[in-house]
Formats: structure tokens, C-alpha cells, sequence
């Protein structure tokens, strides 16, 4: 049996060999496909990756710690205690936790409305610990005048450009927050203006506004407390498992009752955005693929009906019509199992070119910001290399190429040996 | 001398071998299927942003003073100080016959409260008759009605609802800054409740009547800040730009310091994305039709090899070379046009059935948005006709380029040591 398949593997190679033009031609179908699919597996991902965490970057992390109410009415009494804020600051040092976690940085948002002399706007206020911070956010690196927060300031406000514009504003000048108190009373709070920052993105730059968290305490009288802690991890993909173990941590120090959210229910929209887009890959990668495949079909096909003497000349020297069959699969699977490394490695090779720089589509971008699901695209492209990925890719590749020689190989078993030997074609 | 020869035995050769040319051209006519959808949902995408975009609250064009925008000051009315006289204004506007409706807007923030809680809120004044013809925001309210005209009555959006703890009827302190340089503050009731699904606007926009919010805010009556035009249904988003500039030709007369914008200057990000997308079209067939390249140079190698002796008997009796050449690309043709038959048999019926019944595709994916449009996950299919004619024309190029190398083969073959059986 073992002898038999040796045979068949040999026969195989050499039927591939003899056809080398239709091989090559099967092949490059196959391996043009390949070096796609990686081309946009490895951009695709890397894209994903990009816009998720500037996403994060700009709002509540990869994940959030927060009351269960906070995320809908956005109310002040749904703070965290300073007790509690360390109590979970403390889960989040343990050894399990540093190894992904990037940053954590607490928050205090609140809603709230600025003024000045030329008139007010809602304003999204957030407090923060300008040290942990600007390693979190990336408002810091948007900066177009001034400066981002630093430790010492008071009464600082780091504000976007149009909202700059709206209140008349300038570097130095003063402006009123106004929001509501723990009592449910309104109180101002005087801020100046020690830098201003521009993403592109018109509801953040018309309404976000960064103030020292220490000026928050003093302002609401709230000590320690905050609204959220905001972790930064590594890779969006640690997201998952790592909310499953906080949840975990929390409930074995009776804590249960924190929200921990990722970065998904956080930004619904662009976990949606992000699935569309897949979507829209997979199934032009299907349709691509369906056309490789009807290639396939057609060159093994052919190949099977030109030898047709010589399928019944080996079944007259024993081999069983199944054997037959899985010649024919074999020569299909060689043939793929080849053109998919070629593919897939100068694929790899094609991307990891643009690894280092990223595949700039500044030129395409123009001077125009693009904002997707309160997202700005980086023009900059940088390939993302999954080993799931590359593996999803070979069987992918395989599969198809195995599936498409299924049908010649059934009509060559199916050929009479005498009928075939019969006569001269 | 005629084609038809050539053309007969093409076309045989076509069938000499059915199931060959049947893959072949599925091959090709899956490309094509491929394109033509992928295109046309692209397409759908796109129209549906701009669609939702203009027409959720913006309008497709917007009249404002030149000082409005991009600051949005309370003081920068059309027509300055003195404000218009609004309705001969938006008369004129609505005269045009590429607009169906105008609506005249005045803006304001301040704080609405409801004593347990308080958030900032943008004030929208609107005309409801005139706004409900322009944007969708005022119509399919969530719960309650309209608010009526100076009977301190305002809507909010769901999220500022939530965030105020309140629920329809009940009461709220409004607090706004208004162009007198005072603070505008008065109670109203909540009588209605609007969702958009986009969190900025259903947190924190309050809407209310036109003439209740200029009250608040010390506007006298002909001082409005914006008016939104919507365009008709047969106009293309596209022409907006066009219909602008005629607009404020039209508007010249009134010697007004005003601006008339179309939604691709509003939203320039939008319009450039779009423009983007169209230019990728062609990338689309490009990678397609490289791909099915090469499945069909392998059919015409493989059929032209085995007829090689059937060549060297017409080279042989005479048949000049470049004859055999065009014979073989005359039969590619008839493969790339039957191909193409099958493409259209397979693409217009599906492309049509889902233009009017559109997918939806929300019980896998949820809203999402694009430059600040919110977006239904439907699979929503807008027929580009300019593409569907280039993709075919790729279609037979492509057969034609496949066939070059087999014909030019096909046409050098030796006759004589073919035909001696070597």
C-alpha cells in the first residue's frame, strides 16, 4: 500500500512536469490570488488595528472601568470612590495584567458647557493626570499652539481649534466651564487656555476640553474619585481575555458591580464598521477565488480527458479506480500546495517591503482628514502580520484548490478501461 | 472578403468541447458578476451617506452670512444686525426648480436642566412645516409631538433624555446666552423625544420652535442664522456645487453679506472619499480580470494545441498565417461575448432584485457611521450602469489579450512535420 502511494505521488509529479506550461499557468492563477489575499489580509488588518487604537487612544481604552449607569446617563453620582479607584488600580498592577496592559490613566468626565464673552457651547470636559495621560492619549501629538497639560498645571484647559474659534479664544485666554456639582447645583470653574489641538474629527474638535484632574477635585470637592479608569493595552486583541479576567479579579474583591467594558461597547460604531469591512473583503476574496477555482477545474479537467488511454492503460496494470481518482487529486493538491507557498510567501515578501515605513496614501488622501466612526484614518498604512492569518490564508488556498480537482477526479474513475483502450483518440 | 467563415468556425470550435467552454466562461462571467456588484454596492454606500447625511438634518445646500461658519457666532445673522425678511428670501430660494424646500434655522447653547441634572445642550430653532420638508429629524418622533409655537415646548433626543433622568411632559429649566449679551432662561416642557443613532446629535440637541427660540435668545424676528435647502428627488447629489452658484446668482439682487454652500463644501472629507472610491472602480476590474486572465489563456492554449493539426491543414492549403492568427482571436471574441451574455444573464436580474428589495444585513452588523453619517448595515445596491459597459469592455479585452500568445502559436505551427505526425 505504502509502494502504491509512492507510485501515485511519483506519477503525479511527473504528469505535473510534462505539462509544465498548463502547470505554470494553473499556478500563477493561483499564486496572483495568494499574493492578494495576503496583500489585503496583512493591510487589512493593519488598518484595523490602526484605527482602532486611535480610537481608544482618543476616548475610554481598549477597556474602561466605570459604574454600570455612567456610559448612558453620563452623571456625575455614578463615580468611582477614591477607595474604590485603588482598590482597582491595584488588580490592574498584578503580574497577570502588566504583561498587556500598556497605561492606565484615570478620567473624570463630565459634561458641561464653556464660555465666553462671544458666547457658549456644550463642551465634553475631562479631567486627567497629565503624567499617565500623554502616554495614553494621543490628543498630546495633535497639538497646533501651545502645549498639552503638564503635572503642575492648575486651571489649565487644553482645547480643539474649533472650539478655540467659536469662543473668540486664544493661547492665555480665560473661559468658563459650567457644569453641575455632586449637590446638583450649577458652579463655574475658570480655566485658561495653555494649549490647543486639531484632529479632524468636528465633534471632538468643537466640544473636547482636557483640564488637570486635580483641578476637577478642587472645583466638585470629590478628592480622589473619578469616572473611569482607562486601560491602554498592547494589541486590541488582548481585549477579550483580559476584561474576563478583571471581571474576575473584581468580583473576588467584591467588585462585581463595576462595568468593565471594552473597547467594542464602548465604540459600537466602528466595531461595526470594522466587521462591514471584513465582510466586504471575505466576499471578494470568495468571488476571486471562485474564478481560481473555475480555472482549476478547467486545466485538471483537460488534463484528465487528454490522458484518457492513459487512465485506462494503469487501470489495465491494477490500479483501482480510486487510485485513479487520487492520482488526479494528488497532481491537484501538488499543484496547489506549491503555488500556495510561492504566493503566500512573495505575498509576505510584497508586505514586509512596506512593513517599516507603512504604504503612505497621503498623496490619495489629499489634505482632507478622513473620519470613520469617530475615527481619523492615518494616510499611513502599516501591514499587520498575524500567524493566524498566514495559516487561515493556506488552508484557504488548499481547500479551494482540493475542492476544485474533487469533480476531475471523479471522471477519471469513472473511465471504462476497456472503452478507453479501444480505440486510437 | 467576408468574416463569416471565420466566424462559423469559431464559434464550432466553441462547442467542440461544451463543458470546457462553459467553465471558461463561468470563469469570466463570475468576474464580471463580481465587479458589476461590488461596484454597485460601493455605490449604494456611498449614495446612501451622502443621502443620509444631507438629508437627516443638513440639506443638501445651506445659505448662511459669510462671518457663520465656521465659528457659528449668535451674532452672525443673514443680512447682519438687521436680520431679513425671511420669507421672501426663502421664496426666492425655493423658486429655483432643482429645490424642493427650504427651511430657516437659528441656533444657540446654553444648559437645560432638569433639577436633578443638568447638560449643554445646542438650541435648534426650526419652522416644522418647512423643516420636515428639508430633513427626516422632525418626522417618526420616538414618543410625543411637536412642540407648538410659543408655548414654551421643546424636543430632545433620546440620550439627553436619559442623561436629564426625565421622560415626556415633564418640565425643564432652559438657560441660554443670548445676542443681547444676556442669559435667555425660562421653563419649558419636554413634549416630544427624536432618536437619529448619532450620539452627538440625540445627546445633545433641543429642538424647538423658530419664533420660541428667538424669544429666548433676544432675536428679533427676521434674524435667523442658517437656511437649509433641500434638493429634488430627480436632482443628483452631484450637481449641488452647480445649483449653489446659480442660487446665490439668484440671490445677488438682495445685497446680502450671505454664502450659498453645497454639501460637498460642507462636508468636504465626504465628498473627496466618495471621489476616491469611484477612482478604485477600476482597480477592481484590474485585479478581477488579471486574476481570470490566466484561466482563460490556459482553455485557448489548450484548445489551439489540440487542434494544432487541424491548423497546419489550413496553413498548408493555403491560409496565410496571419488568417489562423485572427481566426483563433475571432473565436477568443465569441468566447468573451457568450461570456459576457452569461455575466448579464446572471448580474442584471440579482442586481435589480436587490436595488428594490435591499439585504438587510442587521442581524449581523450594527449601525455605524462614516464622516459623521449614520449608516444602516442593508446591503443596499445602487445599479452603476458607466462601470457595468467598462467591465465588459475588460471582459473581452481580457479574452483578447489571453488569446494572443495561443493565436500567435497557432499561426506559426510547421505544417509539414505536424501533419507527418511529429
Amino acid at each position: 500500500m505504502k509502494k502504491r502511494a509512492t507510485i501515485i505521488l511519483w506519477l503525479a509529479l511527473r504528469n505535473l512536469r510534462r505539462q509544465a506550461r498548463r502547470s505554470l499557468l494553473t499556478a500563477l492563477s493561483m499564486i496572483t490570488g495568494a499574493i492578494l489575499l495576503m496583500f489585503s489580509l496583512t493591510f487589512g488588518d493593519g488598518s484595523h488595528e490602526q484605527l482602532i487604537e486611535a480610537s481608544v487612544r482618543m476616548g475610554s481604552g481598549h477597556i474602561t472601568v466605570q459604574m454600570p449607569e455612567f456610559h448612558e446617563n453620563r452623571r456625575i453620582d455614578e463615580r468611582l470612590s477614591a477607595e474604590v479607584r485603588t482598590e482597582v488600580e491595584r488588580v490592574l498592577l498584578g503580574p497577570e495584567f502588566t504583561e498587556h496592559v500598556t497605561v492606565v490613566t484615570p478620567q473624570f468626565a463630565i459634561d458641561g458647557l464653556a464660555s465666553s464673552s462671544a458666547g457658549a457651547r456644550p463642551v465634553r470636559i475631562i479631567g486627567v493626570d497629565p503624567i499617565t495621560e500623554s502616554k495614553f492619549t494621543l490628543l498630546d501629538e495633535k497639538v497646533i499652539k501651545g502645549r498639552y497639560l503638564e503635572p503642575q498645571d492648575e486651571m489649565s484647559a487644553y482645547v480643539g481649534m474649533a472650539l478655540l474659534g467659536s469662543l473668540k479664544l486664544d493661547i492665555d485666554s480665560r473661559f468658563v466651564l459650567t457644569a453641575q456639582d455632586v449637590e446638583g447645583e450649577i458652579t463655574s470653574q475658570l480655566v485658561r487656555v495653555v494649549g490647543v489641538f486639531r484632529t479632524g474629527i468636528p465633534a471632538v474638535d468643537e466640544s473636547l476640553i482636557h483640564i488637570p484632574l486635580s483641578t476637577v477635585s478642587a472645583w466638585f470637592q470629590i478628592g480622589d474619585d473619578v469616572t473611569n479608569l482607562s486601560v491602554l493595552l498592547d494589541s486590541s486583541m488582548s481585549a477579550g481575555p483580559l476584561v474576563r479576567m478583571l471581571k474576575r479579579e473584581l468580583a473576588v474583591i467584591e467588585l462585581a458591580d463595576l462595568e468593565v467594558m471594552d473597547w467594542r461597547s464602548a465604540n459600537p460604531q466602528l466595531a461595526s464598521l470594522l466587521k462591514i469591512d471584513d465582510f466586504g473583503n471575505y466576499l471578494f476574496h470568495g468571488i476571486l477565488f471562485t474564478i481560481i477555482a473555475l480555472g482549476i477545474v478547467n486545466a485538471v479537467l483537460i488534463s484528465v480527458l487528454q490522458r484518457y488511454r492513459e487512465f485506462g492503460l494503469l487501470q489495465a496494470l491494477g490500479l483501482t479506480p480510486r487510485q485513479v481518482g487520487g492520482l488526479v487529486l494528488t497532481e491537484g493538491f501538488i499543484l496547489t500546495a506549491v503555488s500556495t507557498i510561492v504566493g503566500i510567501a512573495l505575498g509576505l515578501f510584497i508586505t514586509w517591503f512596506f512593513w517599516g515605513d507603512g504604504l503612505d496614501l497621503s498623496a490619495l488622501f489629499g489634505d482632507e482628514e478622513w473620519e470613520f466612526s469617530g475615527v481619523v484614518m492615518d494616510p499611513v498604512l502599516i501591514p499587520l502580520f498575524r500567524p493566524v492569518r498566514i495559516i487561515q490564508g493556506i488552508l484557504f488556498i488548499l481547500t479551494i484548490g482540493t475542492l476544485a480537482s474533487l469533480h476531475p477526479a471523479y471522471r477519471a474513475s469513472r473511465i471504462g478501461m476497456i472503452e478507453a483502450m479501444k480505440f486510437d483518440r | 472578403m467576408s468574416f463569416s467563415p471565420w466566424r462559423r468556425i469559431g464559434w464550432r470550435n466553441l462547442w467542440r468541447n461544451p463543458s470546457r467552454t462553459l467553465i471558461t466562461a463561468l470563469g469570466l462571467a463570475v468576474g464580471y458578476f463580481a465587479v458589476v456588484v461590488i461596484v454597485s454596492w460601493t455605490d449604494g454606500l456611498t449614495a446612501e451617506m451622502i443621502e443620509n447625511s444631507t438629508g437627516l438634518l443638513m440639506g443638501q445646500i445651506q445659505v448662511h452670512s459669510r462671518e457663520y461658519r465656521p465659528d457659528r457666532s449668535i451674532y452672525d445673522t443673514i443680512g447682519g444686525r438687521d436680520g431679513t425678511n425671511v420669507e421672501q428670501l426663502v421664496g426666492k430660494l425655493v423658486n429655483d426648480p432643482d429645490i424642493k424646500a427650504g427651511a430657516a434655522r437659528v441656533y444657540a447653547s446654553g444648559l437645560v436642566s432638569s433639577g436633578e441634572s443638568t447638560v449643554a445642550a445646542t438650541f435648534m430653532g426650526v419652522d416644522h412645516a418647512a423643516e420636515s420638508a428639508v430633513s427626516r429629524i422632525l418626522n417618526g418622533l420616538e414618543d410625543g409631538v411637536l412642540p407648538t409655537v410659543n408655548a414654551n415646548e421643546l424636543l430632545v433626543g433620546t440620550g439627553m433624555m436619559k442623561k436629564l433622568g426625565i421622560t415626556v411632559g415633564d418640565e425643564v429649566v432652559v438657560v441660554a446666552s443670548a445676542a443681547d449679551g444676556s442669559l435667555g432662561n425660562d421653563l419649558f416642557h419636554v413634549v416630544g423625544v427624536y432618536r437619529t443613532g448619532l450620539t452627538d446629535l440625540d445627546g445633545s440637541y433641543a429642538i424647538l420652535p423658530l419664533e420660541s427660540l428667538q424669544t429666548l435668545v433676544a432675536l428679533e424676528s427676521g434674524r435667523i442664522h442658517e437656511i437649509g435647502l433641500a434638493a429634488t428627488m430627480t436632482t443628483d447629489p452631484w450637481l449641488a456645487p452647480e445649483v449653489a452658484a446659480r442660487l446665490a446668482e439668484t440671490l445677488r439682487p438682495f445685497g446680502l453679506n450671505i454664502v450659498v454652500e453645497p454639501w460637498t463644501l460642507l462636508q468636504p472629507q465626504m465628498a473627496s472619499y466618495v471621489q476616491l472610491v469611484e477612482s478604485w472602480h477600476f482597480i477592481i476590474i484590474g485585479v478581477v480580470f488579471t486574476v481570470a486572465i490566466f484561466g482563460v489563456a490556459n482553455t485557448m492554449l489548450i484548445a489551439t494545441f489540440e487542434r494544432r493539426r487541424e491548423f497546419a491543414v489550413m496553413l498548408a492549403l493555403g491560409t496565410v498565417p496571419s488568417r489562423v492568427l485572427f481566426a483563433v482571436l475571432w473565436e477568443a471574441l465569441i468566447l468573451g461575448v457568450f461570456s459576457l451574455l452569461v455575466g448579464l444573464v446572471i448580474t442584471l436580474p440579482l442586481i435589480f432584485w436587490f436595488q428594490s428589495n435591499p439585504l438587510d444585513l442587521s442581524l449581523f452588523f450594527d449601525d455605524f457611521t462614516m464622516f459623521g453619517a449614520l449608516m444602516r448595515p442593508t446591503f443596499r445596491i445602487q445599479f452603476n450602469g458607466t462601470i457595468a459597459v467598462w467591465a465588459g469592455l475588460a471582459l473581452l479585452l481580457t479574452v483578447l489579450v489571453a488569446a494572443i500568445y495561443p493565436a500567435g502559436r497557432a499561426s506559426r505551427i510547421p505544417p509539414a512535420d505536424t501533419l507527418s505526425g511529429l
